[in-house]
C-alpha cells in the first residue's frame, strides 16, 4: 500500500521530468523569449545540443536508480515481524569494478563533445566579427561600436539607469547584423555582472578590472531578450535593482543593419524610441 | 591544554601519540593553509600595484635580516628550553624562556619599527595592493609571534608560582612546536616577501 | 576528578558510584551550561540548529511568497536582497553544519566506545562560539538603521558575498560588516570542532576498535573533519581581506587599485566546494547506518564506501572553479576543472550503487528512518545527474546563476543533506530520549515532505532552463518571462507543503519526548556500540569500554552465522565467547568537571566583533574577556583526556 504510493509519486516524477524536457524543447507556451531551449544562434544551439547530449544518459541512469529503488522496496519489503534474517552479503568487488569503470567510461564519452564544444564556444571572437564592447553598470548596459561613425568615432548606446520616476530603467536596445560573428567585448563600472541572451549564447560575467569576451551569432531577425545574470544588489532606495537589469537584443538583416547605422551616424534621430539613444564622439 | 594531567590518569590513546600533541600538529596543518592563502594573495597582487611607494624603494634588507636572524635564534633557545625541562633542570628552562621571549619582542620591535618607517614613507594599507598585503601578511605574522610570546611569559610565571613541573613537559613542547612553526613561516614570508623581488 | 581526589586506584564499583553521584546533581540550567558532555552539547547544538532552521524556513516562505507570481511587492528589492541572504547564510552555516555537528557529538563517542570527545571544554567552546556566531548574524536585523527604524539592517550581499558588491560602497551600513565577523567567529567553531572529531577518532576509539572496524558515520565525520580544518583557513583568509577593505580601507578587492574581485571568488570556492562536502559526508554517515540497519543486511561493499567517502574528500580541493566557468578564467582552466567535475561523480555514484546493493536482498522494515533515508537516495541521484550536466562547460555556461542551480543544490542540501539528518533524527531519537518517535506522524511528515520537495523544486530546473537568473526580486509578465508564473506559483504551493511538515514533526517530536513508545537500549535491532548501552546513555556512557572484535561488533554479540551463511540469533543465554574478556580492563572512569570558562572564553567573539563595527573601545574589552577565559581555562584543574 504504501510502496504503492511511492511508485505513484516516483512515477509522476518521472513523468514530470521527461515531459518537461518535452514541453521545453517544442511546445510553443513554454519557449519564453528568454528560453534556453529555443536557439536563435549557433552558439545557443550547440549548448543546447551538448545539454541534450547529457541528458539521455542522465535521464538512463534516473530511471535506472530510481526503478530499482521502487522495485526493491516492493520486493524485499519485510512482511511479517520476525522473518528469518536475510543472507549476509557483505560485497562484491567484481560489481564495484563494474559500478566505477561504467560510469566513469560513460563520463568520459561525455567529456569529449564537451571539451570540444568548450574550446569553440570559449574561444575568442574572430578577428573579422563584429565587435560591440558592452558596459555593465548599475542597474544598465552600455553598447559601444568603436569606430562606426563618419569621422571613425564610436557610436555609443546608453542604457537610462533606473530611478525613481522609471523604476524599471529604459534599457538601450543592442542592435546585431544576422548571419555575422558578433564579438562582445564586456566590462563593469561597478560590480559584477553578467550578459545573458539565453536565445543567443551562454553567459559571459562583467568584471571590474577586466575585459572578458564572448561570441555570438544570431540566426534570423527578431529581438531577443536577456538580463543580467550576476547578482548585483539594489537601488540606493531600495525599491529596484538587479531584476530590472534587462537585456534587448535586435538582430536585423545586414541590409536594415546598415541602415539602422547610418541613422544613427548622420542624424541621431530625436523621436526615435524606444532606446535613449546617444550618439558620442564629435 | 589541560593544566593539571593527573599523573596515573593516564589513558593509552589508540595512536599512542598524546591528544594534545595531535591536536597541536592537526592546529599546525590547518595554519599553513592560513599563511599559504596570505601568501598567495601577497604573490598574486605583487605586479599589479599601479601607484607607489613599491616594496623595491622599502624594503631595507640587512635591517629585516638581522631581525629574522633574531627570530631564527629565538628557535635555538626554545630546543634548549625544552632539554632543560626534559632533564628536569627548571633554573635552566626559566632561563632559555626568558630569552626565548625576549628574542621575540626584539622581532616584534623591529616589525614595529619597519611598519611606522615605511608609514613615514607614505605606505599606508589604503595607499596600494603592497601596502594592502604587505601589511596584512606581516601583521597577522607578527600576531602570531605575539600570540607565542605570551604564551612563553605564561609559562616562566606558572614556573615561577611552581604550576609548571618536570613532568609537565609536553607543555613546553607544544608551545615549542607552535614557535618553531612561526618562526618556519617567517622564513617564507621572508624569502618570497623580502628576498625574491619583482623587477 | 574521581582519580585526583583520592590518589589511589579506585575500584570498578567505588568509580560508578562518585560518578552517579555526579550524575546526579546534573540539573538546572547551569549544569547546562557549564556542561563538557558531548551529549548534552549535542542536544544543545541540534536544538540551537532546529530553532535557526526554522528562522531560515520563514525567510524561504518570504522568498517564495514574493515570487509565486509575476511583479508582486510583498518585498522591495532591498529586502528582498537582505532575505535570501539571510537564508542561504543560515541554511549553511547555521542549520546544516551545526546539525552534522549535533551527531557527530551525540554519535562519535558512543559508536566508538569512548566516555567523551578528546577535549570536552573545547568541544563546549565550539558549540558557545556557534552560538555566538549565529546570534550575531542575526542581530544584523536590528543593526543601525535596522528593524527597529522599519528596515532591515541584515547584509544583502548574498551568501557568498561576492566582491565588490560587499565592499562600502555598494553595501553600505553594517549588514555585511555582521555577516562578515559572525562567519568568521562560526568558522572558529567548526575549527574546533574540526580539531576535536579527528583526535577523538583517531586516539579515543576503544581497544579492538581499528580503523576499517570504524561506522561509516564515524569514517565520513573524520573526513569532514578534516575537510573543515583544511578549508576554514582558506575563508577565514578571505573574510580578514574583506575586513580590512570594509573596516581599514586596504584595497584587496578594489579594482581601482588594480586589484581583482575574483580572487575573491577563489578564496570563496575554494573553501566553498569542501564545504559542499562537509555538508553532504555526514548525511551520507547516517544513511549509511540507517540502511544496514534497517535492511538487517550489513553494509554492501564497506571499504568501497569508506574509500570512495575519502576520495571525494580530496577530489572535492580541485574542482573549486566549476563555481566560475563564466568569469573568464579561458577555455583551458575551464576544460580541466570541467574534467575534474565529471570525475567526482565517480565516487558519488559508488556510494549510490552500494547503499541500492545493501537494500537488494534484504528484508527492509520501512521506518521513518528508512523512508528518508530511501528518499535521500532518490533525491540526491538527482542532485548528483544534474551536477553531471555541469560539469559540460558549455552547457553550464546557459545554467550558470540559474534557477537550474538553485534546483541542483537544493536537490542536493535538501534532498540530500537534510533529508539524511532527518533520517538520523528519527534513528537516534530513542537514543537520546529514551522514547521512539511516532510513526504514523513521521511517515506523515516524510511524505508531506517529500511531496512538498518535488514539487518545490523540480518546476525550478524548469525555470531555470526557461531562462530565470537566480537572485532576482521580482519578474514581469511580458516578453521573456512567458511561462514562469505557473512554475513559479508550483514551486510556492511545495515551499509551504514542505513548511507544513515540519509543523507535523514538531508535533511529533514534542508529543513524542513527553509520552512516546518506551525505546529501550536497542529498539531497531541496531549494529554499532550505541545500541549497547541503556538509553538515555549515562553520564559515562559505557560502564565498561567494550573490546571490538568485528565491523559491526554489536551484532555479532547477538547473532552468529549458521552453516548456510544466514545469521540466527545467540540462544538467551548462551555465550559466543564475546563477553568474558570484557572485564578487568581496570579503567576507573573519569569524567571532565564541569566549566564555564569555554562560555566565558565565547563570549568574547562577539565583544571583539562588535567592538570593530561600533567602538573600537570594546575590542579591547572582548579581547580581555577572552584571555581571561583561556587562562581561566588553561589553570582551573581538569580531568581532560
Amino acid at each position: 500500500m504504501r510502496a504503492h504510493r511511492a511508485t505513484l509519486l516516483r512515477l509522476t516524477a518521472v513523468a514530470l521530468m521527461i515531459g518537461a524536457a518535452v514541453l521545453l524543447s517544442g511546445c510553443e507556451p513554454f519557449s519564453s523569449a528568454q528560453n534556453t531551449f529555443s536557439p536563435g544562434g549557433e552558439v545557443a544551439e550547440k549548448q543546447k545540443n551538448l545539454f541534450l547530449l547529457v541528458l539521455w544518459p542522465a535521464l538512463a541512469i534516473f530511471v535506472l536508480v530510481q526503478g530499482g529503488v521502487i522495485y526493491i522496496m516492493f520486493r524485499y519489503r519485510q512482511r511479517r515481524e520476525g522473518e528469518p534474517l536475510p543472507l549476509q552479503v557483505h560485497g562484491s568487488p567484481r560489481m564495484e569494478l563494474a559500478w566505477t569503470v561504467a560510469p566513469a567510461i560513460l563520463l568520459a564519452i561525455i567529456a569529449v563533445p564537451t571539451l570540444g564544444a568548450l574550446f569553440d564556444t570559449g574561444r575568442k571572437p574572430h578577428d573579422d566579427a563584429l565587435r560591440i564592447d558592452v558596459q555593465g553598470q548599475r542597474f544598465t548596459w552600455n553598447y559601444t561600436y568603436p569606430g562606426y561613425l563618419a569621422d571613425g568615432a564610436p557610436l555609443q548606446l546608453f542604457g537610462e539607469p533606473v530611478s525613481e520616476d522609471q523604476p524599471q530603467g529604459k534599457p538601450a536596445e543592442l542592435h546585431i547584423p544576422t548571419g555575422r560573428e558578433i564579438g562582445i567585448y564586456v566590462t563593469a563600472a561597478d560590480v559584477i555582472h553578467s550578459f545573458w541572451v539565453p536565445k543567443l549564447a551562454g553567459k559571459i560575467d562583467v568584471v571590474p578590472g577586466r575585459e572578458n569576451y564572448l561570441w555570438l551569432k544570431a540566426d534570423k531577425p527578431g529581438t531577443y531578450r536577456g538580463q543580467c545574470a550576476e547578482f548585483c544588489g539594489a537601488s540606493e532606495d531600495g525599491k529596484t535593482g538587479h531584476s530590472q537589469m534587462r537585456l534587448i537584443v535586435v538582430a536585423e538583416s545586414p541590409e536594415d543593419f546598415e541602415a539602422w547605422l547610418e541613422s544613427q551616424g548622420a542624424e541621431p534621430a530625436p523621436d526615435a524610441p524606444p532606446a535613449a539613444e546617444e550618439t558620442a564622439g564629435e | 591544554m589541560a593544566q593539571a594531567h593527573a599523573a596515573g590518569g593516564h589513558l593509552e590513546t589508540s595512536t599512542g601519540l598524546d591528544n594534545r600533541k595531535l591536536l597541536m600538529w592537526l592546529f599546525l596543518g590547518s595554519e599553513c593553509l592560513f599563511f599559504g592563502s596570505f601568501i598567495s594573495a601577497y604573490l598574486l597582487y605583487r605586479d599589479r600595484n599601479l601607484t607607489g611607494p613599491y616594496a623595491a624603494d622599502l624594503y631595507d634588507i640587512p635591517f629585516t635580516s638581522v631581525s629574522s636572524f633574531v627570530l631564527l635564534m629565538s628557535s635555538l633557545s626554545m630546543v634548549l628550553a625544552l632539554a632543560a625541562i626534559q632533564r628536569g633542570d627548571m633554573r635552566g628552562l626559566r632561563i632559555w624562556l626568558i630569552c626565548t621571549a625576549l628574542l621575540g619582542i626584539t622581532f616584534l620591535a623591529g616589525q614595529a619599527f619597519e611598519f611606522t618607517e615605511f608609514n613615514r614613507e607614505g605606505l599606508s594599507l589604503s595607499t596600494n595592493l603592497f601596502g594592502t598585503t604587505f601589511f596584512v601578511l606581516t601583521g597577522f605574522h607578527g600576531a602570531h609571534v605575539t600570540v607565542g610570546v605570551l604564551i612563553l611569559l605564561s609559562m616562566v610565571a606558572m614556573e615561577a608560582r611552581g604550576q609548571l613541573t618536570p613532568e609537565h613537559s609536553l607543555q613546553v613542547e607544544l608551545a615549542g612546536l607552535y614557535w618553531h612553526f612561526v618562526d618556519i613561516v617567517w622564513i617564507v614570508i621572508f624569502t618570497l616577501v623580502y628576498l625574491i623581488q619583482p623587477q | 576528578m574521581a582519580m585526583t581526589a583520592t590518589g589511589g586506584p579506585l575500584t570498578m564499583a567505588d568509580a560508578i558510584k562518585q560518578i552517579r553521584a555526579d550524575a546526579a546533581t546534573y540539573r538546572g540550567i547551569w549544569s547546562w551550561i557549564a556542561t563538557v558532555d558531548h551529549k548534552r552539547i549535542g542536544v544543545m547544538y541540534g536544538v540551537t540548529a532546529f530553532i535557526f532552521f526554522l528562522f531560515g524556513g520563514v525567510e524561504a516562505l518570504l522568498i517564495r511568497t514574493q515570487l509565486a507570481a509575476a511583479d508582486q511587492t510583498l518585498l522591495d528589492a532591498d529586502q528582498y536582497n537582505r532575505i535570501f541572504t539571510m537564508h542561504g547564510t543560515t541554511m549553511v552555516f547555521l542549520v546544516i553544519m551545526p546539525l552534522s555537528s549535533a551527531f557527530f557529538n551525540l554519535m562519535v563517542p558512543l559508536m566508538i566506545g569512548a566516555r567523551d570527545v578528546a577535549f570536552p571544554r573545547l568541544n563546549a567552546f565550539s558549540y558557545w562560539l556557534f552560538l555566538a556566531g549565529g546570534l550575531l548574524l542575526n542581530a544584523s536585523f536590528f543593526a543601525s538603521k535596522g528593524i527597529l527604524d522599519g528596515e532591515l539592517g541584515a547584509p544583502g550581499a548574498g551568501w557568498f558575498g561576492y566582491a565588490p558588491l560587499t565592499l562600502n560602497t555598494y553595501s553600505p551600513g553594517h549588514g555585511v560588516d555582521y555577516w562578515m565577523l559572525s562567519l568568521q567567529i562560526l568558522g572558529i567553531a567548526s575549527l574546533a570542532g574540526g580539531f576535536n572529531f579527528i583526535v577523538t577518532i583517531l586516539n579515543m576509539r576503544a581497544p579492538g576498535m581499528t580503523l576499517f572496524r570504524m561506522p561509516l558515520f564515524v569514517w565520513m565525520t573524520l573526513v569532514t573533519s578534516f575537510l573543515i580544518i583544511f578549508a576554514m583557513p582558506v575563508i577565514a583568509v578571505a573574510l580578514f581581506e574583506l575586513t580590512f577593505d570594509r573596516l581599514f580601507g586596504a584595497n584587496y578587492f578594489n579594482a581601482s587599485a588594480g586589484g581583482t574581485p575574483l580572487l575573491w571568488q577563489h578564496m570563496f570556492w575554494l573553501f566553498g566546494h569542501p564545504e559542499v562536502y562537509i555538508l553532504i559526508l555526514p548525511a551520507m554517515g547516517i544513511v549509511s547506518e540507517v540502511l544496514p540497519t534497517f535492511s538487517r543486511k550489513p553494509l554492501f561493499g564497506y571499504p568501497f564506501v569508506v574509500f570512495s567517502g575519502v576520495a571525494i574528500g580530496f577530489m572535492s580541493w580541485g574542482v573549486w572553479a566549476h563555481h566560475m566557468y563564466t568569469t573568464g578564467l579561458g577555455s583551458v582552466a575551464n576544460a580541466a576543472f570541467g574534467v575534474s567535475t565529471i570525475m567526482i561523480g565517480v565516487p558519488t555514484g559508488v556510494k549510490i550503487f552500494n547503499w541500492m546493493g545493501t537494500l537488494w536482498g534484504g528484508s527492509l522494515r520501512l521506518t521513518t528512518a528508512m523512508l528518508f533515508s530511501i528518499g535521500f537516495i532518490a533525491m540526491f541521484t538527482i542532485g548528483g545527474l544534474t551536477g553531471i550536466t555541469h560539469s559540460i562547460v558549455p552547457s553550464d555556461y546557459q545554467q550558470q546563476d540559474t534557477y537550474y542551480i538553485v534546483a541542483h543544490f537544493h536537490q542536493v542540501l535538501f534532498g540530500g543533506a537534510l533529508f539524511g539528518l532527518f533520517s538520523g533524527a528519527y534513528y537516534w531519537f530513542p537514543k537520546f530520549s529514551g522514547r521512539l518517535l511516532n510513526e504514523g506522524l513521521g511517515k506523515l511528515h516524510f511524505w508531506l515532505m517529500f511531496i512538498g520537495f518535488n514539487l518545490t523544486f523540480q518546476p525550478m530546473m524548469v525555470l531555470g532552463l526557461l531562462g530565470m537568473p537566480r537572485r532576482i526580486d521580482t519578474y514581469g509578465s511580458g516578453p521573456g518571462f512567458e511561462g514562469w508564473e505557473i512554475w513559479n506559483m508550483m514551486a510556492t504551493t511545495g515551499a509551504f507543503i514542505i513548511a507544513l511538515s515540519i509543523a507535523v514533526f514538531m508535533v511529533n517530536f514534542v508529543r513524542s519526548l513527553r509520552g512516546g513508545e518506551e525505546a529501550g537500549a536497542d529498539p531497531w535491532d541496531g549494529r554499532t556500540l550505541e545500541w549497547a548501552i541503556p538509553s538515555p546513555p549515562p553520564a559515562y556512557n559505557f560502564a565498561e569500554i567494550p573490546q571490538v572484535r568485528a565491523l559491526d561488533d554489536f551484532w555479532h554479540k547477538k547473532y552468529v552465522e549458521d552453516a548456510t551463511g544466514r545469521p540466527v540469533p545467540v540462544p538467551a543465554g548462551a555465550s559466543n565467547g564475546h563477553e568474558e574478556d570484557e572485564s578487568g580492563g581496570g579503567h576507573g572512569i573519569h569524567l571532565p568537571s564541569p566549566s564555564y570558562f569555554p562560555l566565558i572564553a565565547a563570549i568574547g567573539f562577539p565583544l571583539i566583533a562588535l567592538g570593530l563595527m561600533y567602538d573600537h573601545a570594546l575590542v579591547a574589552v572582548g579581547a580581555a574577556v577572552v584571555l581571561v577565559g583561556l587562562y581561566g581555562w588553561v589553570l582551573e584543574p581538569a580531568t581532560e583526556e
